[in-house]
């Protein structure tokens, strides 16, 4: 079990309530009772079901648009959508896949709006250029880095992925970001995006040899 | 030709490393629940959301509040009403 389905665990078993609490119940049954509660449009169910998936949907909707204040708002209309569109959900898949699949979908038709609006304010990659190298970017998540040079190298290096990962392929990068940022399984994200298993593989392939070339042209140096 | 679903398991592991020591997990500046329920109410013209108890942040049900309530009122009927402590 991830980290991310112990939270989905727990969680779950919050929003079920502290009325039905019983330990013998799996996490399938909880699942059940919470959809149960959100198709008879239980307000309560649907604020415990934003607080279990807000963070997860806001991570990946990130990662796909670069775009703190667009994924913010994108955030929102993923819940909103999923509020309308419960009723419609057959439990063939989990809630959360099913949620993933909406979050992906106006993932996809936002960054079509923009691209055609051209907002994208993502920072060119050129600019990153005067960087430490990667080997002194230890931790490079500046959240666990102690020295300011280390910082400064983890950031350099934060940045240049985020960059890199939005110039990956649009169609590749849903898929990488769903595998290696979200640890979902292939059968999962090949129920997401709608596509096959043996697609989904290759496009994981095609986006980590992206994600490596344009990494590796900024840094000028190999990733270890 | 090599086929593209034989991923070199060392390279899989270190753009994974890489994934997950540049990305770390964030959490959204403004609240998302709140506007959620406002973009709700809004759509559904007042049908969800409707009122305070419905919007409300805090955990505490109605049915709690309304326990205490009933309480503080019988009490107050006994204190108070026919039956009340009284001064002799």
């Amino acid at each position: 079990m991830t980290p991310a389905d112990d939270f989905e665990h727990w969680s779950l078993r919050a929003a079920i309530a502290w009325r039905e609490i019983d330990e013998d119940v799996t996490d399938a049954e909880l699942e059940t009772k919470l959809i149960e509660r959100l198709v008879a449009r239980d307000e309560r169910a649907f604020n415990e079901l934003v607080r279990t998936y807000e963070r997860r949907v806001f991570g990946l909707v990130l990662r796909m648009l670069n775009s703190r204040a667009e994924a913010e708002d994108l955030t929102q209309e993923v819940f909103v959508q999923v509020f309308k569109a419960i009723g419609t959900f057959r439990g063939e898949s989990k809630l959360s896949t099913w949620i993933y699949r909406i979050a992906v979908n106006l993932c996809k038709n936002r960054a079509k709006y923009l691209r055609v609006r051209h907002t994208g304010e993502q920072e060119p990659l050129e600019e990153l250029a005067e960087r430490l190298p990667l080997s002194q970017a230890r931790h490079a998540n500046v959240a666990q880095i102690e020295r300011p040079d280390e910082a400064m190298a983890g950031r350099q290096v934060e940045a240049i992925v985020r960059a890199a990962i939005a110039e990956v392929d649009e169609n590749f990068r849903e898929c990488l970001i769903l595998c290696d940022v979200e640890e979902l399984s292939y059968e999962e994200i090949a129920e997401i995006t709608e596509l096959p298993v043996g697609t989904v593989k290759s496009r994981i392939f095609r986006a980590r040899a992206q994600l490596r070339e344009l990494v590796e042209r900024k840094l000028g140096e190999k990733i270890r | 030709m090599t086929n593209d679903k034989d991923d070199d398991p060392e390279s899989e592991a270190q753009i994974r490393a890489l994934l997950k020591r540049s990305l770390a997990p964030e959490a959204p500046a403004r609240p998302v629940l709140g506007e959620v329920q406002r973009k709700i109410r809004q759509r559904s013209k007042g049908k969800f959301y409707r009122d305070g108890w419905s919007t409300t942040q805090s955990r505490v049900s109605y049915a709690l509040v309304a326990g205490i309530m009933l309480l503080i009122v019988a009490i107050a009927y006994f204190v108070l009403g026919p039956m009340g402590i009284t001064n002799h």
